[in-house]
């Protein structure tokens, strides 16, 4: 597997207080790579310092052959990452539209930025129905596809989703990994922190699990499926 | 009758372009970083007093000296920006608000230390008096004034609602998380706010100093006053509601001077705000935010 994405014995603290202690994983190209774990275990964590918007204090993460630790969030964005934050935390005040520009806010080439913003438009019918009304004024599960769609304006080469299924109703939930699944047949590189592994086990060829700031499972989707523990953990297997 | 009414709007609008500029200002620093600027003010005298200085030491004329002013309240803008702000980014808003007090008395000092007389003059920008304009008695410079503030409120405009610096300041203001989530690079852009609001209000400064033909080192203590409460008429934070207050208080003191004196002109400028902040917490334009966060304190 070419790794895109290539984190090694990355060690990030708040204060005194390790979150992540030591974390190795990888995201291949054209993959969706899944991330479990219980909450509290690292994982928003480890989105933020891959994202760059953390300094780790050890260990080296590398994106297309180039080294990011430490590089700040624009540059990172400008490398070819885009993040879909928990809580989707779209510009509400802002219209459809705006939100969309502000994604491609750090890219140069202006004449295909409108082409690719007429493309998402037509990937998401109802954000161009509402796309001069305020972010605020979407649903749920419409700000989510505004929160997914902003990061794909920015053209990325992988895509980090930090739990989009988070507060959705579970017909939404659905939706959105319809749509993850279609991203990844147009071959969109992505990195999904999730907790609903019912829903992640459709769509993902990969999968890490990571508990008190280490990854605990590392494995394809098959060994997870089988795996004792997290069959009772995560998949509410009680046999 | 109607003639002073006329005119007295008129003078009154000019007057208040100034204040809407200095408004604007402001409402710029406090829309992007939810913090109260009170060394605004001082940093529109420093500007002037540069103005004052290369007047007076190489007899500039009014174009040297407006390029002064302007240059002079940006670096004291960014002085400002570095010692009361950008040390304290997130959180700290009365901290950063006190040290501008702090800073505003130290600039004021400063000024006084480098220029120690009591008022100095400006270079007016337009020599000749008055217009006719058939019973009407127009100042020049005041046309001027207004014609500058327009064409300064419309490029600001442009400039937020237009660009793509516009479109990262509407951003970081909405989210800063999210604006640094797309890429956008949250400390630059904030410097850059402060800097801009410092030549918006350095332009004002300067318009209303050649209006008056001199200056004192009580001019930041007055810029701040006049900003301020036009800034709050209008609803701190929005742009339209920075013009539409410091209008608004421009030609309510312009009436109030004419019918009843200096005294009671000031008077009525903080009655006014007193009025408005009672029957409209959130200014011309706020009223919503203010009950949302009623709302939100009521939940508590």
């Amino acid at each position: 597997m070419s790794a895109l994405l290539d984190v090694r014995d990355v060690v990030t603290s708040y204060g005194r207080i390790q979150a992540l202690r030591g974390v190795s994983l990888r995201a291949g190209a054209g993959r969706v790579t899944c991330l479990l774990g219980p909450n509290g275990a690292g994982k928003t964590t480890l989105m933020m310092t891959v994202a760059g918007l953390l300094k780790p204090q050890a260990g080296q993460i590398e994106f297309l052959g180039k080294r990011i630790a430490g590089a700040s969030p624009s540059a990172i964005v400008k490398s070819g990452m885009a993040l879909v934050p928990e809580n989707r935390l779209v510009f509400k005040d802002m219209t459809v539209m705006d939100n969309l520009e502000a994604g491609a806010i750090t890219r140069k080439d202006r004449d295909k930025v409108a082409a690719d913003r007429e493309r998402l438009l037509d990937r998401f019918p109802r954000l161009r129905e509402r796309s001069r009304q305020l972010a605020g004024t979407l649903s749920g599960g419409e700000q989510q596809m505004l929160a997914i769609a902003r990061a794909l304006m920015s053209s990325p080469s992988l895509l980090l989703m930090d739990e989009p299924s988070v507060g959705l109703a579970p017909l939404v939930v659905q939706e959105i990994f319809e749509v993850i699944a279609e991203l990844k047949r147009d071959g969109v590189s992505i990195f999904l922190v999730e907790q609903n592994v019912h829903m992640a086990l459709k769509v993902a060829d990969h999968f890490y699990l990571m508990d008190h700031g280490r990854i605990a499972f590392d494995g394809a989707p098959q060994a997870l499926a089988e795996d004792e523990v997290i069959r009772r953990a995560y998949l509410g297997d009680r046999r | 009758m109607w003639v002073d009414l006329f005119q007295n709007t008129i003078e009154g609008m000019a007057n208040g372009s100034a204040y809407a500029l200095m408004a604007l200002g402001f409402t710029l620093m406090f829309g992007v970083v939810g913090k109260l600027n009170l060394a605004y003010g001082a940093v529109l005298m420093v500007g002037v007093y540069a103005g004052v200085y290369v007047h007076l030491e190489w007899q500039a004329g009014w174009a040297a000296s407006a390029v002064a002013v302007v240059l002079g309240a940006v670096v004291a803008g960014i002085y400002v920006e570095r010692t009361c702000f950008a040390p304290m980014r997130h959180g700290a808003a009365i901290t950063s608000m006190v040290a501008s007090f702090a800073i505003w008395m130290q600039l004021e000092e400063a000024a006084t230390l480098a220029l120690p007389r009591h008022s100095y003059p400006f270079p007016s920008l337009v020599e000749g008096t008055v217009i006719h304009l058939g019973p009407l008695l127009l100042r020049r410079d005041h046309l001027v004034m207004l014609a500058v503030a327009l064409v300064v409120m419309a490029a600001l405009e442009w400039l937020v609602r237009g660009s793509r610096f516009g479109l990262g300041l509407r951003a970081i203001a909405e989210n800063p998380r999210a604006a640094g989530f797309v890429g956008r690079n949250v400390e630059r852009t904030l410097f850059f706010a402060f800097v801009l609001a410092s030549a918006v209000g350095g332009v004002a400064g300067w318009l209303v100093a050649s209006a008056d033909q001199h200056v004192s080192a009580m001019f930041g203590m007055w810029a701040t006053f006049k900003g301020l409460i036009a800034a709050m008429l209008g609803g701190l934070g929005s742009l339209r509601g920075a013009v539409a207050g410091g209008l608004l208080l421009g030609v309510v003191e312009a009436h109030a001077l004419w019918l009843a004196g200096p005294q009671i002109r000031d008077l009525c400028a903080y009655l006014l705000l007193f009025l408005l902040l009672i029957l409209r917490p959130g200014g011309l334009s706020g009223q919503a935010r203010i009950q949302r966060d009623a709302a939100a304190y009521g939940r508590l």
